[in-house]
């Protein structure tokens, strides 16, 4: 134990500072534990602590994969990798580009027009379904419906083309506009003769009974 | 005050600085050896700093093993102000907060009054440091962490409340309370002994 209070010169300062600033100088506790702060700090690390920092040391001086390479493989995977990801990117984004293009990626306007039209005429061809499925129709009018909506899909598609080619063509957009109009009207004008028609009988069937 | 006697140990250490200068310039240029050298050299203070901190021996020297591997990889932002084993044992403390703080101690005890001190006499000179030593590992989390961080590391109060995100009052009542805790561990060992 004398050992222990002997005094180191570390310890001196502490000691001198205390006097100085006469911080609890009465705190036997407090004293004791600064005058011995050496035997607070000769504990030791568990057996084998060497060994498990050497280990350590090693594993984060390991450079990573990459950095192992040499230079010129190094500027080649990042050439192959740029490469690669250019070809990701576009492919991602060509087919995306050719869908959208229509009238209504011209603005967000066109979009608005292009929407009621194809919605106006995808309500109309249902009807006709249902008409149809009602033997309203006979086979060759069929025939007949079928030929004029290929019709109409290939106008589309050069119209299309057209506006792929001249995108802000007003002469486009306004026969595009009109494809539209006349495509919507023949259809609607058939779906109402259709139901007249189906009227018709009805009232017959009516008179008939 | 106390960071006067802080100020006084880095000066101490400044002086071992220049002697192991080489080595630390060689530890920049990432070479393992000189770190190890480092390694030997600061451990043993730095595994009890942490060894206080955390309480635990394991996870002391897993958080001094990190400290080395953390200061090794910031080594550039070090320039030298302060004594090298200063600069490192500041690593240390800061990733001991971090591992208690992992463990959720809480440092805070808001409202509350400081006790008054204790007068009870110990025969201090009695007790054989190694069981001092012991009580103070045997002191809960908080109120071991605001007793070294002020006596051993010589940091003041307000520093203390600054680093654990606590008030001034709350740190310089847990280091009441832990002396008070301290001196019933101690006397009842005394008891012990004589029974």
């Amino acid at each position: 134990m004398a050992k222990l209070l002997k005094p180191t010169i570390k310890q001196l300062i502490f000691f001198n500072f205390e006097l100085e600033k006469n911080k609890d100088m009465n705190d036997e506790l407090e004293r004791l534990i600064l005058n011995n702060r050496r035997s607070f700090e000769d504990d030791e690390p568990l057996e084998g602590h060497f060994g498990r920092f050497e280990a350590r040391l090693q594993k984060a001086a390991k450079p990573s994969p990459i950095a192992r390479l040499r230079p010129i493989f190094r500027i080649a995977a990042i050439v192959v990798f740029a490469l690669l990801a250019v070809n990701q990117a576009r492919l991602w984004f060509t087919p995306d580009k050719k869908d959208t293009l229509s009238l209504g990626s011209i603005s967000p306007q066109y979009r608005e027009v292009e929407f009621y039209y194809t919605t106006a005429i995808q309500t109309d061809m249902k009807q006709l379904r249902l008409l149809e499925n009602e033997g309203l129709i006979s086979d060759s009018e069929k025939q007949m419906f079928q030929k004029e909506q290929k019709e109409f899909d290939q106008m589309y598609q050069k119209l299309l083309e057209d506006l792929k080619a001249n995108p802000n063509d007003e002469r486009v957009i306004n026969a595009m506009l009109e494809y539209y109009q006349a495509r919507m009207n023949v259809l609607s004008l058939i779906v109402s003769k259709l139901k007249e028609v189906k009227q018709h009988k009805n009232s017959q069937n009516e008179v008939n009974l | 005050m106390s960071s006067l006697v802080r100020k006084q140990i880095e000066n101490l250490e400044t002086t071992y600085q220049n002697i192991h200068q080489e080595i630390i310039d060689r530890c920049r240029k990432g070479d393992s050896k000189a770190q190890f050298e480092i390694y030997k050299l600061y451990y043993k203070s730095m595994y009890n700093v942490c060894l206080r901190m955390v309480g635990n021996e394991v996870e002391a020297e897993d958080v001094m093993q990190e400290s080395f591997l953390k200061a090794f990889t910031k080594l550039d932002s070090y320039r030298g102000e302060v004594s090298f084993g200063a600069w490192l044992r500041k690593i240390v403390i800061n990733r001991s907060l971090d591992q208690l703080k992992k463990r959720k101690v809480k440092f805070e005890e808001l409202n509350e009054k400081i006790p008054d001190e204790e007068t009870v006499q110990l025969d201090i000179s009695e007790i054989q440091m190694e069981k001092l030593k012991k009580a103070v590992y045997s002191l809960p989390d908080g109120y071991r962490v605001v007793l070294s961080l002020y006596l051993l590391e010589g940091y003041d109060h307000e520093e203390i409340s600054q680093i654990l995100g606590i008030s001034n009052g709350s740190s310089r009542s847990q280091f009441l309370r832990a002396k008070m805790r301290l001196r019933e561990i101690l006397q009842k060992e005394e008891m012990y002994e004589y029974n």
